[in-house]
């Protein structure tokens, strides 16, 4: 046993040790590459190689590690990585819950950490504990008060809600039912559904007895599909609305004509080209689309541009970090997460950031457009 | 202390060597934050060890009582601001609820329904866990205090290290401890089906419940530790994976071994850390590949060391000690030997239908104090029905069975057992992995009283010594003394029937009954078993035998009862029967 | 709830049951050749459908490059374990199907597939790229450790699983697929409408069903792994190779699985981790069969998919609870019913 232990303690140290250097910015990601979350997962690993090697003059590391949805593991990876990459700024997870976890690792080690969820409980309120964290994605409260708002507009007087039962899920539920009422707008049904389901008949049959005016389909992926194909072939021909969780071209191929005419909010980012040149993530938008697709030949994917957006904040941010101290030190990360407090009107492909004391959610209106599936294409609603 | 006693030296120091590590200049912060893990998985794989390996119950929903565990102490540190050790009773005894009521149509389930019903339930839990508002649903709840010691915050993993290990050890001992005792080799004769056990008198559906629980409260105090090192807790670290995972480090390590589910917990948790940075150098592509090895590696192992590697480690360390038999120990007390020539059994009319076939059909007969009685016939006579319906293995249609003036037909093994009817298999019954010692001191079980907890705490060692010494003694009667302390499994097929036989003395029985035991035997050995029964004999012991071999039968019985198509065909002393007409049709123009 | 909902609750559990009818009847099959609980039964399924999916857009399934690895290192790995007894014919039988007819089929389908190839040829190519992945799984995991307890083998059949899921996510990527119905449209029938694809599954399954009592029942082949179901030992006595039954019992399971994926695949989005939910729920209504009789597990199946259908319009956030909690009872059940046959020892 003592050998054994050796043996693998040894084996261990072999692996571990040597990779620390000093005087560069070493920046942590934990990502969900495998398990449920690997759709969103993928898109972000992929997006790593695009990520700025320099920045004021510093050369910048990426160490990526999966953590297969699994929050013991994305919190062992984040303690690997401070403790062992001497990471300067953390970066993760794909899923909520192994983030929440995250919050707590960051606040412990004081390493200025950036979520990309949307959660809203991961930055709010900000104390202690929340101080170290900051999110790149919009509150799923932004996403929400878009689609009320365009429903009202529409004459949509009662929704039926059909989501994932799982975090993503809950999250936009609870954002719903505070932002539906808050326009005047009554749900009539809510059901849920998961991922692995074959069939959602008996939910969709629920949703159309009540006779909403509307359906919001609270699900990411191509997996959005099988509900919303599911509701028309019931004969359901009202507008059927989706979350930013299908900002993605697989969407529309798996959907085809079935997800015609679905309206759905979503980061600029998604649709970069079609925004007008004065929209501020225009070009950071396209620049991230370009260089992805050159990088990965396959599509981009929305959830990866949370990633870009998460180091564009601490890039902008690792100057006057800098003159705090090295980096690699604690003055160094405390810099930077201060720094980063004070980011003022940094344009992103996912909208402008102001964070501030009492703000690190740090986006406003300008984080969300709505989009309408025309023929098989995003377009663009005002 | 029974898992260390092989090389104590050794063991200290490896322990010592291991709590220096936190403290060692040099040693790397995320080795002991992974050690932290393999801690925290170790107990899990421990109580999965006695579950599975032992017990014989293969459980893939360990992982929900992690979570029950997890999810009581967040609930009452973070909503209500308790302290994490305040809280440490509350998580166990909710486990513990918990595993009671999960427990107690799981153990019921035979075979592959086990497992079966444990994925089914793993499920459920985790879908519980996930849509429940208190417990913060999918997201779970963050940020529950790390653990303090006063002014100390044991946030760094360097402090939590000791915590977790003190645990782990503890959880160590006592499960050795709870093995190494009456109770334990209850559980332990588990793995052998329930009918040899009940047979001497074991509870085994309690037996099973109370390793299910045990298992669940490790399970629980991992939980617990997980939540304030974790600080948060969500479902997915409670689900179905989570609970395959924790069976494959004990698979892994050994499921036999309780310090097998250490290692195995350690190998699975450094293997998983190591592959992530390896694979993808090694294979020279991105990707996620842990997984496949993982599975691939599980089915390896199990196609090349199907005990587990465990096995291997221990062939490193010096043999454990032979346990010490206290020859000064007080013999157990006797029950009171009835009067030769007595009735002893009385079986009026025993009738058995299956479906629509009568398997044994109003056979009566009796057995008195102190005589040898011979139940033959042809295969398929009813010999081994009758034989199941007098120990109370089968219920009988109709008819009475009276032991000792009360009727035993339709009372459960055990009570039979109780009574002082003891028997021995016709396919034996042995627990391969368990020295012949202690599968005879099994027989003992009903001759001792102590219970899980005063084994865990060794208040039972006077008991279990003369337990123990008994069980030698009719080791040492039966001429297997030398055999005394290698595995069951090692010795031949008819030392392991006088095995049984002795077991079946350790019950102290008045009565005994044996299927066939001198099938396998050579000459000389059958020679030796006859001279054993006719001492019993004169000792006042009677014998129900049912044997196949009539040389043996003839020369040792002092009456024959004969079957055939489940009817009595004839009875009598040996010699007139062998002379009956009626009995030579049967044998020579039966199946035999 | 009124009697047009009940109808379409219905007729919507009766086609996810008869899917699950389909891995039912195919875990009993296994089982009872092989004594394997075989878990990622689900994966052939899914497998099946993303293999459509990837010839249907045009790329070469992953399934094509993970045939050649396999019938290589099957080749090899029963080369070393059998070098003693090994047969020059055997090498040769060896080279050519593990070896050879592999990397010919990659070949041909990395050719065809850029051509977007017809439905009907596509099903063809992914039924000749799944169906021997399922003799080489079971020679590579399990032949092996044939003789092992239930347990073991059910514990290789998890280990299996992961390798699966791991292998599909390589493959086919995170994101799901859903394949182009066989027949498309929708057909009223009284207050119902049926899809095109619905009433193909049902035909399907129908005859997949009829034509494994046909196998059975009839045929020489059907028998023997029949007589292997009720006594291995027996069976081997008499001449019939359980090596072989196993090998075929797993390519009849790859088979149907195959099959059912390219069912369902245009009925709902399949990704790489569809097929474990998929078959433990084909697992329930198995284990209410006792993984012993087949038309039970049929009828069980097809309980299961209409209580599923109506959980999910009752309480969906407790779906999957309801369900699974059922088999509880169900298998305390089977338990009483099947007493005194947990005698096993390793």
């Amino acid at each position: 046993m003592r050998q054994s232990i050796r043996i693998a303690l040894l084996s261990g140290g072999v692996c571990l040790v040597g990779t620390t250097t000093l005087a560069q910015v070493n920046v942590g990601i934990t990502v969900s590459q495998t398990g449920p979350a690997a759709a969103l997962g993928i898109p972000q690993k992929n997006s790593v190689a695009q990520l700025p090697k320099e920045i004021a003059g510093q050369k910048v590391d990426y160490v990526v590690l999966d953590d297969a949805t699994d929050p013991t593991k994305a919190v062992a990876n984040a303690r690997k990585m401070i403790a062992e990459n001497k990471i300067d700024y953390l970066i993760g997870s794909s899923a909520t819950p192994a983030t929440m976890a995250l919050v707590d690792v960051a606040a412990e080690t004081k390493t200025p950490y950036c979520a990309m969820v949307p959660s809203k409980a991961v930055v709010d309120p900000v104390d202690e504990k929340r101080k170290w964290t900051f999110k790149a994605p919009q509150n799923d409260a932004i996403m929400a008060e878009s689609l009320a708002e365009h429903m009202a507009a529409n004459g949509v007087k009662s929704v039926a809600f059909l989501g994932f039962t799982d975090g993503y899920g809950q999250g936009w539920l609870e954002e719903v039912e505070k932002a539906m009422p808050a326009k005047g707008i009554k749900i009539t049904a809510v059901e849920r559904f998961q991922r692995t389901d074959t069939s959602v008949t008996g939910q969709v049959l629920k949703i159309l007895a009540s006779s909403p005016d509307a359906v919001l389909i609270a699900a990411s992926g191509t997996v959005a599909v099988m509900p919303q194909k599911t509701i028309k072939e019931q004969g359901y021909n009202k507008p059927i609305y989706q979350t930013h969780g299908v900002g993605t071209m697989d969407f529309v191929r798996v959907g085809g004509k079935d997800v015609d005419g679905t309206v759905f909010p979503a980061g600029p980012v998604v649709v970069a080209d079609l925004l007008p040149d004065s929209h501020p993530s225009k070009k950071v938008g396209l620049e991230y689309i370009k260089a992805y697709e050159a990088n990965n030949k396959t599509p981009f994917a929305v959830f990866g541009a949370h990633l870009a957006d998460c180091m564009s904040i601490a890039a902008n941010s690792v100057k006057p970090a800098l003159e705090k101290g090295k980096p690699g030190t604690a003055e160094f990360r405390s810099g930077l997460r201060d720094a980063i407090e004070t980011t003022k009107e940094l344009p992103a492909t996912h909208g402008v950031y102001n964070y501030s004391p009492t703000d690190h959610a740090g986006l406003d209106n300008r984080s969300r457009v709505l989009i309408k599936i025309v023929n098989g294409k995003w377009t663009l609603l005002p | 202390m029974k898992e260390f006693s092989s090389a104590p030296l050794l063991w200290i120091a490896v322990m010592l060597g291991f709590a220096a590590l936190p403290i060692l200049p040099g040693v790397p912060d995320f080795w002991i934050t992974l050690w932290d893990y393999i801690g925290i998985y170790s107990l899990v794989a421990i109580g999965l060890v006695l579950l599975t390996g032992v017990g014989g119950m293969t459980s893939f929903g360990q992982a929900a009582f992690v979570g029950f565990g997890a999810y009581v102490t967040a609930v009452l540190t973070s909503h209500f601001g308790w302290s994490p050790w305040l809280t440490l009773p509350a998580s166990l005894c909710v486990t513990g609820l918990a595993a009671f009521v999960l427990g107690l149509p799981t153990v019921r389930l035979s075979g592959h329904y086990l497992p079966l019903g444990t994925i089914a339930w793993g499920i459920c839990v985790f879908y519980l866990f996930g849509n429940t508002e208190a417990l913060g649903r999918f997201d779970g709840i963050s940020g529950l205090p790390p653990f303090t010691l006063g002014p100390i915050s044991l946030i760094d993993s360097r402090a939590a290290f000791y915590l977790i290990w003190c645990c782990v050890l503890l959880a160590i001992v006592l499960s050795g401890n709870l093995l190494d005792s009456r109770m334990g080799r209850a559980i332990r004769a588990l793995r052998g089906g329930t009918q040899a056990a009940e047979s001497f008198g074991v509870r085994t559906a309690q037996a099973k419940l109370t390793v299910f629980i045990y298992a669940a409260l490790l399970a629980g105090l991992s939980g617990w530790l997980y939540a304030h090192v974790q600080r948060a807790v969500s479902p997915s670290p409670f689900g179905l994976h989570a609970g395959i995972e924790y069976l494959l480090m004990a698979v892994l390590g050994g499921s036999g071994h309780v310090l097998g589910g250490v290692f195995g917990a350690a190998v699975v948790a450094i293997l998983k850390d190591h592959l992530q940075s390896l694979l993808p150098k090694l294979i020279g592509a991105d990707g996620n590949f842990e997984t496949i090895v993982f599975g691939v590696l599980m089915v390896v192992i199990l196609q090349f060391a199907r005990q587990g590697l465990w096995p291997f480690a221990l062939k490193l360390l010096p043999a454990p000690k032979p346990r010490r038999i206290e020859q000064s120990a007080a013999p157990l007390p006797r029950r009171a030997v009835p009067e030769v020539g007595s009735p002893l059994l009385q079986v009026e009319k025993a009738r058995k239908v299956f479906g629509g076939l009568v398997a044994v059909n109003d056979v009566s007969f009796n057995v008195k104090a102190g005589e040898i009685v011979g139940l033959i016939g042809p295969n398929g006579a009813g010999k081994s029905t009758t034989f199941n319906l007098l120990t109370g293995v089968l219920r009988a249609t109709s008819g009475s069975i009276l032991y000792r003036g009360q009727e035993i037909a339709g009372r459960p093994a055990r009570d039979v057992a109780a009574l002082g009817v003891a028997r021995t298999f016709q396919h034996v019954k042995l627990i391969g992995r368990m020295s012949v010692l202690e599968n005879v001191a099994i027989g003992a079980h009903l001759r001792g009283s102590s219970g899980v907890l005063s084994s865990m705490l060794l208040l039972d060692r006077e008991e279990e010594e003369r337990l123990l010494r008994e069980a030698a003694m009719q080791i040492e009667r039966v001429g297997l003394k030398e055999h005394m302390h290698k595995p069951a499994a090692s010795l031949a097929l008819g030392q392991q029937r006088i095995v049984e036989i002795a077991r079946a003395l350790c019950l102290d029985p008045a009565l005994l009954l044996l299927d066939e035991p001198a099938a396998g035997l050579r000459f000389g050995e059958k020679q030796e078993l006859a001279a054993l029964l006719s001492q019993l004999r004169s000792e006042g012991m009677s014998v129900l035998l049912v044997e196949h071999d009539m040389d043996f039968v003839m020369n040792l019985t002092d009456h024959l009862v004969v079957l055939d198509f489940g009817e009595k065909i004839a009875e009598g002393a040996p010699a007139s029967v062998s002379a009956d007409p009626v009995v030579l049709e049967a044998y020579l123009g039966g199946v035999e | 709830m009124n009697s047009t909902i009940a109808l379409f609750l219905l007729q919507d559990g009766v086609i996810n049951g008869a899917i699950y009818a389909l891995l039912g009847v195919t875990l009993v099959l296994i089982f009872a050749v092989t004594r394997v609980i075989f878990v990622p039964q689900g994966e052939f399924a899914a497998w099946g459908a993303l293999t459509l999916a990837s010839l249907e857009s045009g790329a070469t399934p992953g399934t094509a490059l993970l045939l050649v690895v396999l019938g290589v290192s099957a080749a090899v790995v029963e080369t070393i374990r059998e070098r003693a007894s090994m047969r020059p014919a055997r090498l040769g039988v060896m080279a050519v199907r593990d070896v050879a007819m592999p990397i010919a089929l990659l070949l041909i389908v990395s050719t065809i597939a850029p051509t977007k190839p017809a439905l009907w040829l596509s099903v063809l190519l992914t039924l000749a790229l799944v169906v021997p992945l399922g003799p080489l799984v079971y020679r590579l995991a399990f032949q092996p450790i044939a003789d092992a307890t239930v347990l073991t083998l059910f514990i290789a059949a998890i280990g299996v699983h992961f390798a699966m899921i791991g292998l599909g996510l390589i493959f086919f990527g995170a994101e799901g697929f859903r394949n182009e119905p066989f027949i498309a449209g929708v057909f009223p029938l009284g207050p119902l409408m049926f899809k095109g694809q619905s009433l193909v599954i049902l035909a399907a399954t129908a005859a997949l069903l009829a034509a494994l009592w046909f196998f059975f029942e009839h045929s020489m082949l059907g028998k023997a792994l029949r007589a292997t179901a009720i006594n291995r030992l027996g069976a081997r006595l008499v001449g019939i190779p359980t090596r072989a039954t196993g090998r075929i019992a797993f390519a009849l399971a790859a088979a149907i699985g195959a099959l059912s994926g390219t069912l369902i695949g245009s009925l709902t989005t399949i990704s790489y981790d569809s097929g474990f939910i998929i078959s433990l729920k084909g697992f329930v209504a198995a284990i209410a069969a006792g993984l012993a009789s087949y038309p039970v597990t049929v009828v069980a199946a097809i309980g299961v998919g209409v209580l599923e259908s109506f959980a999910a319009f009752f309480a969906s956030a407790y779906k999957e609870v309801i369900v699974f909690s059922l088999i509880i009872p169900l298998l305390i059940w089977r338990s009483l019913v099947t007493a005194h046959h947990d005698e096993e020892e390793e």
